[in-house]
């Protein structure tokens, strides 16, 4: 009952900043701008303190997971970004599972919050402005704890990143440091996080790695430049970066956005085959259905923030039930099929600063109803594995819950 | 690192610093008028009782810095007729039958005959227009000596050959024989520690300060008193002198004094003064400078990067725009005077002289201070640019901290540019020092240019134009090198643009 005066209450807070932000469309005025900037400096300041102060006590961040089949849970988790225009909710009170030894993907279109997510999740953020303010990302650490990485300290996560969880990032090209040879890239994650093992036993693991990432000449990409590889081949690198300490999950953020689609292919192929090989589970943020259906075994629909719909890629490529998915696997184009012009969703994402407070894709649904006008729907269960926030589901699925936002004018004066 | 395409860029920079010599080269012959070189020479002005010794000077300085050819009429008929023989005397007086052949035989070779205002004697001068002037110049540009240097008529039994030996201080040498130096190539205590004299530049005579010397031992030479330490010369005679040994030279006619210290006839030498040269004085400032400068700049912006926005960061940036913003004059007359007023350092640098630390302290400092504001200016920036690069964030996935990903990462990143700006830099410290030698009084090159401006040394400021331009081309190819060495992505090739 709380939980749904909560919700009135801040959906009536959002609307209220909804008409402020109509009357005033995209235009700040200096006196705007002067209090969004002070408010800024001390949420992100009161954050900051907050988080140093949990950082010091290990029992504010160790949990238990829900399910130890999972790698990582994320449990309502937000993260906003205190801008100059205001604030603005990347990720609002998202929740799905990453099941051990499993790739899941999370797509979504540009500005959904896919990245922000992965980024939460290293804490990579770019701090202060970029906060994880609310929920909980929980890391299976393995021995029946878990790591609450929302408020876990920077030095242990340093212990994390590259170990536990390691992350391939979108563009090769620039991802490795110009003026260092590979050899010494690779053996940099190894010493960093092996401190016992001798100058050898770190060569022959590079060596082993860039061996299984599928370089034929390893002695000579051992001593070679980035500048000295191609695209694949560099991600290749990077892949045999990320996965030189073995860790339980890898993040593929876009990992062959940049480049061609044979090299696509065999790097898709080479993250599968790794992954079956060290035991870890993949999350796959792309914005590709192929290569999500390729590879998922399950899959993350995101939209402005929210997640929409998540379950098997069975569920969601042949029975999408949230509007958004069907138009997304309805604007993909199918061999064989002839069409005079492809399917595109018509409208586009409401502005992150001011999202408004009923079903963030209402706007743009061509099956909506008067429910949909209400609040923003709750997650709702239609099959096994299955989860939809769609007010279409509401009569015949199981209700889960709303999503818990995080009210940031609260949080200070609290 | 490709030699070949060093040879080419090596090629290519001196023909481009011979092309700005013969620019400025022909802009000073030009356009400075050919009177007004007299205007600061004290010899010249005692002359203005004399007007026939003194349009002879004139004419025999304008032959001597090569812009005409100058015949007396009293030297034409020398080769004729014997000394003061009556003969002699008439040819030389105006309206005479040998002086009106010698006017008629000088018209048709085109040259201008005219007469000495008082005595009516005549002489003739041929203009010597300003692209044969240059071509003769370039031609003695480079002198290169070898045994067969010296043609002496009063020696004909001089031995020619190159043979190895040591020099009376002990150094090894290659001994010329007939060449115009003694040691071709010898080794001594002092920098470089090993010396030639085969290839030697001369720009020319210095006129009308330094007369009588080339303008390039004028700048290289070291100044002041002459440093005496006993020694034994060659025929066993010690004494007490500033003698180089390396620079002897060879002495047609050696009077009593020679032939007590030398066997042979290189007689002639340069001694060892207190003072470094004029060249040295403004390398080593400039050395000190650019040291002094990357020392302060390059940590401080590191700092000021680390802790952007913060406090001192914004000190910084103060003292950055402080020094970019004023004009240099202004902050180290400022400088000096709070200096000299705050610690018991002398003003000027002839105070103390260069042999004392005191002398250099001051001006060091003012040559530094506008390169440390936009070093720290630079440094920050390539930093910060770094900071927000790709392979940082994935350092950072990797697990590298703070400290160890600004050490091992972004350093090598940031200093790429920085390593790229050295050598220019230390040119500019060392070309760039004409304010700060002036109001130092500092006797280096910086100084030398306008001084050499003012006193009309056309000499000298063709010659400072070669060094300040040599300089910087070549360190505009150091830099090309030195980034080679930092940034494996840059190779120096010939054909990079193209493959």
């Amino acid at each position: 009952m709380s939980e749904k005066e909560e919700l009135k209450k801040t959906s009536a807070k959002a609307a209220s900043g909804a008409k402020e932000g109509k009357k005033k469309t995209s235009y700040i005025s200096a006196k705007d701008s002067r209090r969004i900037t002070k408010f800024n400096r001390k949420i992100t300041k009161k954050l900051e303190n907050d988080r140093e102060e949990a950082g010091k006590d290990p029992a504010s961040y160790t949990t238990k997971m829900r399910d130890p089949n999972n790698v990582v849970e994320f449990d309502n988790m937000c993260t906003y970004f205190f801008s100059d225009v205001g604030t603005v909710k990347a990720v609002d009170g998202i929740s799905f599972d990453v099941p051990k030894c499993s790739t899941v993907g999370v797509v979504g279109e540009s500005g959904c919050g896919k990245s922000v997510t992965s980024l939460s999740l290293m804490q990579l953020l770019q701090r202060p402005a970029g906060q994880t303010v609310g929920g909980e990302i929980r890391l299976n650490m393995g021995d029946g704890t878990a790591l609450n990485i929302v408020n876990t300290p920077v030095e242990k996560m340093q212990e994390l990143r590259g170990n536990y969880i390691s992350m391939i990032f979108q563009e090769p090209m620039t991802a490795l440091n110009p003026v260092f040879r590979i050899g010494r890239q690779v053996n940099e994650v190894i010493e960093l996080h092996n401190p016992e093992m001798t100058e050898e036993e770190v060569k022959a693991r590079t060596m082993e790695m860039l061996e299984l990432v599928g370089i034929a000449n390893k002695e000579g990409v051992y001593e070679m430049y980035p500048h000295e590889l191609s695209g694949g081949m560099r991600q290749r690198i990077c892949i045999a970066i990320a996965l030189a300490c073995r860790p339980g999950l890898i993040i593929a953020d876009e990992p062959t956005t940049a480049l061609d689609v044979t090299i696509q292919a065999q790097i898709l192929d080479l993250l599968q085959n790794l992954k079956d090989k060290i035991n870890s589970s993949i999350m796959l943020i792309t914005h590709d259905l192929g290569v999500v259906a390729g590879m998922a075994d399950y899959v993350v629909v995101m939209y402005a923030g929210r997640v929409i719909e998540k379950g098997t890629a069975d569920d969601i490529f042949h029975h999408p039930a949230h509007p958004y998915t069907i138009g997304l696997m309805k604007s993909k184009p199918v061999v064989g099929k002839k069409v005079d012009a492809l399917y595109n969703i018509p409208g586009s994402v409401p502005n992150p600063v001011d999202m408004p407070n009923y079903c963030y894709f209402r706007d743009r649904c061509e099956m909506h109803c008067e429910h949909c006008s209400g609040k923003y729907p709750p997650e709702i269960r239609i099959s096994d594995t299955h989860v939809v926030s769609c007010y279409r589901f509401f009569e015949t699925g199981e209700v889960l819950g709303y999503p818990k936002t995080v009210d940031v004018e609260g949080l200070l004066n609290g | 690192m490709n030699k070949g395409y060093i040879l080419s860029r090596l090629i290519r920079s001196i023909i481009s610093v011979l092309i700005i010599m013969v620019i400025v080269f022909i802009l000073v012959f030009t356009l400075v008028p050919r009177n007004s070189i007299f205007a600061k020479d004290d010899g010249f002005r005692k002359l203005a009782t004399k007007p026939d010794e003194k349009l002879e000077y004139q004419y025999n300085i304008w032959q001597k810095l090569g812009y005409l050819e100058f015949v007396r009429s009293a030297d034409y008929f020398q080769e004729k007729y014997e000394m003061n023989s009556p003969e002699m005397k008439e040819a030389l007086e105006p309206g005479s039958k040998a002086a009106e052949e010698f006017k008629a035989e000088f018209e048709a070779k085109g040259y201008t005959v005219e007469t000495y205002p008082k005595s009516g004697r005549y002489f003739a001068y041929k203009d010597i227009p300003v692209l044969k002037h240059v071509g003769i110049w370039l031609t003695n540009l480079i002198k290169i000596d070898t045994p067969w240097a010296i043609k002496d008529e009063n020696n004909p039994e001089l031995k020619r050959g190159l043979s190895f030996g040591t020099t009376e201080t002990g150094g090894i040498a290659l001994i010329g024989s007939g060449s115009k130096h003694k040691y071709l190539l010898y080794t001594d205590s002092h920098f470089p520690w090993l010396h030639q004299n085969i290839i030697k530049l001369t720009f020319g005579e210095s006129y009308p300060t330094y007369q009588g010397l080339d303008v390039m031992d004028v700048l290289v030479d070291s100044q002041g008193k002459e440093v005496k330490r006993p020694i034994t010369y060659a025929t066993g005679k010690e004494a007490s002198s500033g003698i180089i040994f390396g620079t002897l030279t060879y002495k047609p006619v050696l009077d009593r004094l020679d032939k007590q210290k030398f066997e042979d006839n290189y007689a002639n030498f340069k001694t060892q003064k207190d003072n470094p040269s004029m060249m040295g004085i403004s390398f080593l400032m400039g050395i000190f400078a650019v040291v002094l400068s990357y020392g302060l700049g390059i940590p401080i912006g590191l700092l000021m990067a680390k802790r952007k926005d913060k406090l001192a960061d914004k000190l910084g940036m103060a003292f950055i725009i402080f020094t970019i913003a004023v004009p240099s004059l202004a902050y180290i007359y400022l400088f000096r005077y709070l200096a000299t007023a705050a610690f018991d350092l002398p003003n000027v640098f002839t105070t103390y002289g260069a042999s004392d630390v005191r002398s250099w302290i001051l001006p060091v400092i003012s040559l530094a201070i506008p390169s440390i504001g936009s070093l720290m200016l630079w440094t920050r920036r390539y930093v910060v640019d770094q900071t927000n690069q790709d392979y940082v964030k994935f350092a950072k996935a990797k697990g590298l901290n703070q400290g160890e990903i600004f050490r091992r990462h972004i350093l090598k990143n940031a200093s790429i540019p920085i390593v790229h700006g050295i050598p220019a830099s230390l040119a500019g410290c060392i070309a760039g020092a004409i304010v700060t030698e002036s109001i130092y009084a500092v006797g280096g090159m910086g100084k030398m240019l306008p001084s050499a401006i003012q006193q009309y040394n056309n000499t000298m400021i063709v010659a400072l134009a070669f060094i300040f331009s040599t300089v910087s081309v070549l360190s505009v190819l150091a830099g090309d090198i030195l980034i080679t060495k930092v940034d494996p992505r840059i190779s120096l090739t010939e054909k990079a643009g193209r493959s």
